[in-house]
C-alpha cells in the first residue's frame, strides 16, 4: 500500500548496490505474508483452553459445585490453586467447566445464524422479487431490536437450556450472515456458468448448491470466524445477567457476575475468570484475524 | 427528497414489524403475567378471572391492533405489575440512558477519530501498529468486563469516582456526570474500535485521492490535510455505522445499566422481564425501536451535512 | 526578476519504488536546467517517468519512493533534498506549485472551491479572512471562470472539467510561484477546451514571468507552446532540444517514432495511425543497453552494449549511438 501522507518522502540514501535493495524488497514482501507469533501463541492457547474443557472431567478437579467448608472465599491454596469463590467452590474447576459452555456457544451459535442466515440471503438473492423485498424488512426489524432485548425475551420465554441459549443467540448472526450472502449471491446468479447450468436444466436447488454455494462460502467462513469471539462475548454477558444456563452450571460471565459482588474484598474472584476470558476472545480474535487474511491471499491468487 | 422519503416508508414498515413481532414474543411467555398477579396459591378461576381483566383471553391479533392505536393515542397501557403508565415509565428513564448513550458516543468518537486519523496516516507504521493492538484488546473485552475493571481501579482502588449511583441534573453537572463517566467509559472503550476501524480504512483511500495530493502540493501541513480535507469525505461509513451502532449501544446500556445501578430504559427492561411485565417489555423495545430508527434518519440528514452533493443535488463528480 | 535567471536546476534524479517485485526505477538519471520565463515540455509515453519526475521536484514522493544521496534538485539556489518537510511545506504554493492532470479528482469535493483558494493564501501569505475571499475572486476572474463571485461558493461538482481546470489553476498561481509544474493538465478534458487550458496557462507564465514544466504525452500541445522540449522513455531524458530544432532535426528514434504517431492535417481520413510496436521496457530489470533498442528499427548489436550518454552539439542532446539525420550531421 503506498504511503502518500508519509511526511518523510523518498528517503535519501547513501548509494547502495542495487541488488541489495531487491533483495530486500522481495524479503519484506514474503514475510508480510507468513503465519507469525501473533497467529501461533493464540493458537496454543487456544488449544490448552480447548483441551481443558473437552477433558474436564479426567482432570480430577472438584467438582465445579461442591462447596469445600474450610475454605470459603479463599485466595488460591493447596488443592485450590486459583482459590474458592464465595460458597467456596474451586474456582480452577468452575472454570474450566464455565469453558465449556463458553466454547459450545461459540462454536454453536455462528453455525447456526450462518445456517438460517445463508438461506435466508440465498433465497433472496437468487430469486430477488417480493422474497428479497420481505427478508430484507424482516432483516432490517431484527436488526433495529438490541440483540441483547432479543436475548432476555428468548432466555425468559424458552428458559436457560444450553440447546436454547446456542439457537438464540444464533439468531443475532442471521441479518448479517443473510445480507452477505444475498450480495455473493446477486453477483453470481448472473454469471455465465450459472446460466450455463440453467440452460442445462438444472433445478434452482442445484443451482444453488452446485453453482452458487461454492463460491459464496469463503466470505462467511470468514464471517464464522469473526462471530466465534462475538458469540463468546455475548453468551458472557448473559450469564453474566443470569440469564443463560441455570444456576448450578458454572458459565464465565456468571462466576465473574458472582465475583463483583465481593469485587472490594476479594478481586481475584472476578479477576481470574475475567483474565481467562479476555486472553481466550483475543486469541480467537488474532487466529481469526490472521486466518482471514490468508483466506484472502488465496483468494486473490498472491503467491 | 424523494430518498428520504422512500427511507421514511421502510422504516415505518420495519417498525410495525418489529412490533408485531415483539407482542408476538411477549404473549407466548410461558406462565403470563396472570399468574404473577394472582399469586402463587391462586385457583385456575382466580387466574381466569384475572386475565378476562386485562383481556388477556382474547386473540393476539386483535389485541395488537388494539394496542397499536393505544401508541397512536399516546396510551402506551399501564404496568401489571405496579400500574404505573407505560408511557410515562419509558419517558422518565429514557433521558437517562439518553444521556449515558449520547457520552458513550462522544467518548467512543474522539478516542476513534484520533486514532484512525494516526493509523491511516501510515498504515502498517509504529502507531498503526500500536493502534491495532490496542483496538484488538478493547474489543476483546466486553463491556462488562470492562466495567469491573474500572471499578476496581477507579472506584475501589483509587476512589476517584463513585463506583454505582446516579445524580439527576438538577444536582449539578458535575454531580450529575461523575457518576456517568466509567458507564460511558465502559461503553465506549468497546464501541470505538469498530468506529476507529471503520475511519482507518476508509481514509486510507482517501488519502489516496488526488485532491490529498493537491493539498500537499499546496503546502498544507499534514495535521491540516487530515482534519480539514481528508476527515469529511472518510466519514461517510462511519456515520452510517454510528447509526447502527445505536442498537448495540441499547443492548450495552441494559447490562451497564444494571452494572453501575444506573435507574434508565435497561434497568426498567430488566425488571420487566423478570416479573414478565409484558406491557412494559413491550412499551421498551418499542421505545428502543424508535430510537433505533429516529438515529438512523438522522444519519442519513448527516449525509447532507457531510456531502455536498447530497445536499445541492448536483450529479455529476 | 530577469530573464535568462536559472529557476531550477536538477542534477541526476533518480526515483525508484520498493516494489514486491524488486526496485523499480521509475527515473534514472535525469539533468536540466530551467531558466525564468520560460517552458519546458516533458514529453513521454505512460510510464516514461514524467510524472514521478515533476513529483520528485515538487518532493511529494510516496513512502516507498527511494532517492539516492547524488541527486540533487535546485529551486531558486536552495537544494530542495537536503530541507525538512516544514520547509518544503513553505515553498510549496509560494515557490512552486502543480497543476494535476485530472480536475475532476484533484479538488476536494466537500470543500467550496472559494476555501480552497483561501487556504493557500492564508496559509502562505497570512492574509485574512475576507481579504483572502477577495484575492480569491481576483484569481478567479483572471482565469477567466464566469461568474466569479458566484462560484467561488460553489463545491467542485457543480462546475464542468474545465471550470474545474480553470479553478486548479487559480490555486497554484495563488501565491505567484517561481516555477509551475502542468502534469497532464488537459489530458482528462474535452478537445474543444484544451486549447483554452494550455492558452491560459502559457498567458500565466508570460505575464507572471513564471518558468513552467508542461508534462504531455502528446507532441502536438509541445509544438506551439514550449521554448524546449524533452522526450523521456524508461525514466530518462532520451532527446532534448529547443523546440524547433527538435521538431526539425529528430536525432533520436524513439522521438520520431513518437512524432510519426501525431495524426496530421493533410492525412487522408481514416489513415491508420503509426502506432510505436512493442512496449517499454521492465523498469525493476530494465536491459542492459539502450532501453528503446528492442523496439527501435535502426538498432543493431551495439546498441545492447551499455545504455547511450545524452550528449550532443549545440544545445541539441540525445542518447543514442545509432541517430537520424546522421548525414545532416556535423
Amino acid at each position: 500500500m503506498a504511503d502518500v501522507t508519509s511526511s518523510r518522502q523518498g528517503t535519501q540514501t547513501e548509494d547502495k548496490p542495487q541488488i541489495d535493495m531487491n533483495m530486500v524488497a522481495i524479503a519484506m514482501h514474503r514475510r508480510s505474508r507468513r503465519l507469525g507469533l501473533y497467529f501461533w501463541i493464540p493458537m496454543i492457547w487456544l488449544v490448552i483452553v480447548a483441551v481443558a474443557c473437552i477433558f474436564a472431567p479426567f482432570w480430577g478437579l472438584p467438582p465445579a459445585d461442591e462447596i469445600d467448608w474450610v475454605y470459603i472465599q479463599s485466595p488460591p491454596v493447596e488443592g485450590h490453586p486459583l482459590g474458592t469463590d464465595n460458597l467456596g467452590r474451586d474456582l480452577l474447576s468452575r472454570i474450566v467447566w464455565g469453558g465449556r459452555v463458553s466454547l459450545t456457544v461459540g462454536f454453536a451459535a455462528p453455525f447456526i445464524g450462518v445456517g438460517l442466515g445463508l438461506i435466508l440471503g440465498l433465497i433472496a438473492g437468487y430469486y430477488r422479487g417480493w422474497a428479497d423485498e420481505v427478508i430484507g424488512i424482516l432483516i432490517d426489524a431484527w436488526l433495529a431490536i438490541p440483540g441483547l432485548v432479543v436475548l432476555l425475551l428468548f432466555s425468559v420465554v424458552f428458559g436457560g437450556s444450553l440447546f436454547m441459549v446456542c439457537v438464540s443467540l444464533g439468531l443475532l448472526f442471521i441479518p448479517t450472515a443473510a445480507r452477505i450472502t444475498r450480495a455473493a449471491t446477486l453477483n453470481y446468479a448472473g454469471r455465465e456458468f450459472v446460466l450455463a447450468a440453467k440452460a442445462m436444466g438444472a433445478s434452482d436447488f442445484r443451482i444453488m448448491r452446485k453453482e452458487i454455494f461454492p463460491n459464496i462460502i469463503w466470505p462467511l467462513i470468514a464471517f464464522i470466524l469473526i462471530d466465534i469471539p462475538i458469540a463468546i462475548v455475548i453468551e458472557g454477558a448473559l450469564s453474566f445477567l443470569g440469564l443463560s444456563v441455570k444456576a448450578p452450571t458454572p458459565s464465565w460471565g456468571g462466576i465473574i457476575a458472582e465475583g463483583r459482588e465481593v469485587l472490594s474484598t476479594y478481586p481475584h474472584i472476578a479477576m481470574y475468570p475475567t483474565l481467562v476470558m479476555f486472553v481466550t476472545v483475543l486469541s480467537f480474535n488474532l487466529v481469526g484475524d490472521a486466518i482471514r487474511r490468508r483466506l484472502a491471499d488465496v483468494r486473490e491468487g498472491a503467491i | 427528497m424523494r430518498y428520504l422519503l422512500y427511507r421514511l416508508r421502510r422504516l415505518a414498515i420495519v417498525l410495525g414489524v418489529v412490533t408485531f413481532i415483539t407482542f408476538l414474543l411477549v404473549n407466548v411467555l410461558p406462565g403470563d403475567v396472570a399468574y404473577e398477579m394472582a399469586g402463587m396459591d391462586s385457583t385456575e378461576e382466580e387466574v381466569q378471572e384475572i386475565r378476562e381483566e386485562l383481556g388477556l383471553n382474547r386473540p393476539v391479533l386483535i389485541r395488537y391492533v388494539e394496542w397499536v392505536g393505544g401508541v397512536f393515542t399516546g396510551d402506551w397501557g399501564t404496568s401489571y405489575i405496579n400500574k404505573e403508565n407505560v408511557w410515562d415509565a419509558v419517558t422518565d428513564r429514557f433521558p437517562v440512558s439518553f444521556e449515558l448513550m449520547l457520552l458513550a458516543q462522544i467518548l467512543a468518537l474522539s478516542m476513534a477519530i484520533p486514532a484512525g486519523m494516526a493509523s491511516a496516516f501510515r498504515p502498517n507504521g509504529r502507531a498503526d501498529r500500536i493502534i491495532g493492538a490496542l483496538a484488538f484488546a478493547s474489543v476483546s473485552m466486553p463491556s462488562f468486563m470492562t466495567a469491573i475493571l474500572l471499578i476496581f481501579v477507579f472506584a475501589l482502588g483509587l476512589g476517584w469516582l463513585p463506583a454505582t449511583g446516579y445524580e439527576p441534573l438538577s444536582t449539578g453537572l458535575w454531580a450529575n456526570l461523575k457518576p456517568m463517566i466509567l458507564p460511558a467509559l465502559s461503553l465506549a472503550l468497546v464501541e470505538w474500535t469498530i468506529l476507529m476501524r471503520t475511519l482507518r480504512v476508509e481514509m486510507i483511500s482517501v488519502l489516496q485521492e488526488n485532491y490529498i495530493a493537491l493539498a500537499r502540493a499546496k503546502g498544507m501541513s499534514n495535521l491540516r490535510i487530515l482534519w480539514v480535507h481528508a476527515l469529511r469525505p472518510s466519514s461517510f461509513s462511519m456515520i452510517t455505522l454510528l447509526g447502527l451502532q445505536v442498537a448495540r449501544l441499547l443492548g450495552g446500556t441494559i447490562i451497564i445499566e444494571q452494572i453501575f445501578g444506573i435507574p434508565g430504559i435497561g434497568r426498567l427492561l430488566i425488571h420487566a422481564v423478570y416479573t414478565r411485565d409484558f406491557i412494559v417489555i413491550q412499551g421498551c423495545v418499542t421505545f428502543f425501536a424508535l430510537a433505533f430508527v429516529t438515529a438512523n434518519f438522522l444519519v442519513d440528514v448527516a449525509y447532507a451535512w457531510l456531502d455536498p452533493r447530497v445536499r445541492t443535488g448536483g450529479s455529476h463528480g | 526578476m530577469h530573464m535568462g535567471e536559472i529557476i531550477l536546476d536538477v542534477r541526476d534524479q533518480r526515483t525508484s519504488f520498493a516494489t514486491a517485485r524488486g526496485m523499480l526505477a521509475a527515473v534514472d538519471g535525469v539533468s536540466f536546467t530551467l531558466q525564468r520565463g520560460r517552458t519546458l515540455g516533458v514529453v513521454g509515453e505512460s510510464g516514461s517517468g514524467k510524472s514521478v519526475l515533476s513529483r520528485s521536484i515538487m518532493r511529494l514522493l510516496p513512502g516507498n519512493a527511494v532517492v539516492p544521496g547524488g541527486s540533487r534538485v535546485i529551486l531558486n539556489g536552495r537544494d530542495l533534498t537536503r530541507l525538512s518537510e516544514a520547509e518544503l511545506r513553505r515553498l510549496r504554493g509560494p515557490e512552486m506549485a502543480i497543476v494535476f492532470q485530472d480536475p475532476m479528482t484533484s479538488l476536494n469535493p466537500v470543500l467550496s472551491i472559494g476555501r480552497q483558494i483561501m487556504e493557500v493564501l492564508m496559509f502562505h501569505l497570512g492574509m485574512k479572512k475576507r481579504a483572502a475571499r477577495a484575492r480569491a475572486i481576483e484569481l478567479l476572474t483572471a482565469v477567466g471562470l464566469p461568474q466569479p463571485d458566484v462560484r467561488v461558493d460553489q463545491y467542485p461538482h457543480q462546475l464542468s472539467g474545465g471550470m474545474r481546470q480553470r479553478v486548479a489553476i487559480a490555486i497554484a498561481i495563488a501565491c505567484e510561484p517561481d516555477l509551475l509544474i502542468a502534469d497532464e493538465p488537459t489530458t482528462a478534458l474535452d478537445v474543444t477546451v484544451q486549447a483554452e487550458i494550455l492558452d491560459l496557462l502559457q498567458r500565466m507564465v508570460r505575464e507572471r514571468n513564471m518558468a513552467m514544466i508542461l508534462i504531455t504525452h502528446d507532441m502536438g500541445v509541445v509544438a506551439g507552446r514550449c521554448d524546449d522540449v524533452a522526450v523521456m522513455y524508461a525514466g530518462r531524458i532520451v532527446e532534448q532540444a529547443p523546440v524547433r530544432d527538435l521538431f526539425r532535426n529528430t536525432r533520436m528514434p524513439y522521438t520520431a517514432a513518437l512524432l510519426a504517431s501525431i495524426p496530421k492535417v493533410t492525412d487522408p481520413p481514416h489513415r491508420k495511425l503509426d502506432a510505436i510496436d512493442g512496449r517499454p521496457p521492465d523498469l525493476i530489470n530494465p536491459p542492459p543497453g539502450c532501453p528503446f533498442a528492442p523496439r527501435c528499427k535502426l538498432a543493431d548489436a551495439d546498441c545492447d552494449q551499455g545504455k547511450p550518454m545524452l550528449e550532443g552539439p549545440a544545445g541539441h542532446l540525445f542518447a543514442c549511438i545509432r541517430p537520424l539525420g546522421q548525414e545532416t550531421a556535423a
